[in-house]
């Protein structure tokens, strides 16, 4: 099984392989060492920080319900940068990439955010952490 | 300088949580290419099958969800192995050097395929090179190391699947962040997949197509980008040897389909198309229908002014030279005089503006 995959692998990697020298260009080869780079230096060390926080700042029954809205809002953000981020503008399309973007995206936070507030206003109270109200 | 490896007491660094979320970025993964595969042999292969008609656009449509749902799998999973980073030594051995390199491939791949079908999905072309050849190739090299990647962690695999018990953790225990990673991914695929699913279209707020566009249906180029900015009563069409004025034919029977139109892009749009079939026309002119075909459009410049269409589609009943959309003559960005409108093909292949089929 190990072999037959590991096989696999490295000829899929050499057709890869293959296929990029006929195409590979320097900006193609700064994207492919672009990504690890900055997930290791700025977004890990980010959610790094965030757990943290939530970790010290946060009461304990509030904590999986940030940390959860926090991980969805930040998915959430990543996914509208080639929407909002666009330094060569817009192409004509009509039809397509016409929608108010910043308001869909603040809209999608703010439902996340209601659902962090309720799930944690209906999360059981443990006992002797907090003083019922 | 001596750096201070930080400390790492997260739920989300255990070995069995790697394993699960890496099991399902497999899946994702493995699916998205796939369908990618399909969606190239669909654009340059010999052969593609015309039925059923909604075949490219169901394939495309996973491509590109399962593309996005990878996002927060692919952040989770190198989340949960974060740590391994700051390993010592750097490098143990010569096997676990090759390891470590791998990995460093493994995640170039995975980035870029994931980074460059977002952009291109939103048509933002921030970088310098060609889409299509840089996304397929890196298909290739992100499957292999993921191939090679499993291989080596087979056993880890194994071990990883045991059961999950219950403990104390900072902030998320193993179970909670792993249902976290299925949310988020879950909230990813609903931001999105309205581009995809109909039915989503006014909830994915971070869909790249919306309910518009002329005659009921989105334009992905327009006839002032394509250049094509008149077309007058000396238009002819031209199929083999005969040619054809637009009043010829209009006055040739006319069938009418349902065939969506499905981009690469991972958004599609049914629509009603009236027009001659493919079929006929080659008949008219001689040709028999399923050879190979060459349709040119009226554009100048672009990658797609010509397609092939595949003899399977050249053949099919419901292949048109649409005239009319959804009960309207054409409008100018959807190809008017006349376009082709094939089932079951992406979309930037339905040649707009056509001006001559031939034997390809």
């Amino acid at each position: 099984m190990r072999v037959v995959l590991a096989v696999l692998g490295v000829a899929a990697l050499a057709w890869g392989a293959w296929l990029a020298v006929e195409s590979v260009s320097v900006p193609a080869l700064l994207w492919f060492a672009g990504g690890p780079v900055v997930h290791d230096a700025v977004v890990a060390p980010l959610v790094g920080v965030v757990g943290l926080a939530v970790a010290r700042f946060v009461p304990e029954r509030w904590r999986a319900p940030v940390a959860v809205g926090a991980v969805s809002s930040g998915v959430l953000v990543v996914l509208a940068v080639p929407l909002l981020w666009r330094p060569y503008g817009v192409p004509e399309n009509p039809g397509l990439h016409d929608r108010d973007y910043v308001l869909g995206l603040a809209v999608a936070l703010g439902v996340v955010w209601v659902g962090v507030l309720v799930s944690g206003l209906a999360r059981p109270r443990r006992r002797g952490t907090s003083r019922r109200r | 300088m001596r750096v201070r490896v930080p400390e790492f007491r997260g739920a989300a660094h255990d070995e069995r949580v790697t394993v699960r979320i890496g099991l399902w970025l497999g899946v994702s993964f493995g699916i998205c290419f796939l369908t990618g595969l399909l969606s190239h042999f669909a654009q340059r292969g010999s052969y593609w099958p015309s039925a059923p008609a909604d075949l490219y656009r169901i394939t495309q449509g996973v491509h590109v969800v399962s593309g996005v749902a990878s996002v927060p799998l692919l952040l989770a999973k190198l989340w949960s192995v974060y740590p391994k980073l700051f390993g010592r030594p750097l490098v143990r051995s010569l096997p676990h050097a090759l390891e470590r390199a791998s990995i460093l491939v493994l995640s170039g791949a995975a980035f870029f395929e994931v980074v460059t079908g977002l952009f291109n999905v939103a048509q933002n072309y921030v970088w310098g090179f060609g889409f299509v050849e840089a996304h397929h190739t890196v298909a290739w090299v992100a499957i292999g190391s993921v191939l090679v990647h499993v291989a080596v962690k087979l056993p880890v695999v194994r071990r990883g699947l045991s059961r999950l018990d219950r403990e104390p953790a900072p902030v998320l225990s193993r179970r909670q962040f792993l249902r976290s990673t299925w949310l988020a991914t879950g909230v990813a695929v609903v931001a999105t997949a309205g581009a995809t699913v109909p039915a989503l279209r006014d909830v994915s707020v971070l869909s790249w197509r919306s309910a518009r566009g002329p005659q009921g249906v989105p334009v992905n180029r327009t006839a002032r980008a394509a250049g094509v900015t008149e077309v007058d009563d000396t238009w002819r069409l031209t199929v083999g040897m005969r040619e054809f004025s637009l009043a010829e034919l209009r006055a040739l029977p006319q069938s009418t389909e349902t065939l969506p139109i499905a981009c690469v892009e991972g958004w599609s749009q049914s629509a009603t198309w009236t027009g001659v079939p493919v079929a006929d026309l080659l008949r008219l002119a001689g040709v028999a229908p399923g050879a190979r075909v060459r349709v040119s459009s009226l554009e100048e410049r672009g990658a797609y002014r010509t397609s092939e269409l595949p003899g399977t589609h050249s053949d099919d009943p419901r292949t048109l030279l649409a005239l009319r959309l959804n009960g309207e003559v054409l409008s100018p960005d959807h190809g008017y005089p006349c376009r082709l409108i094939a089932p079951s093909r992406p979309g930037v292949l339905q040649t707009k503006w056509v001006t001559r089929l031939e034997v390809a």
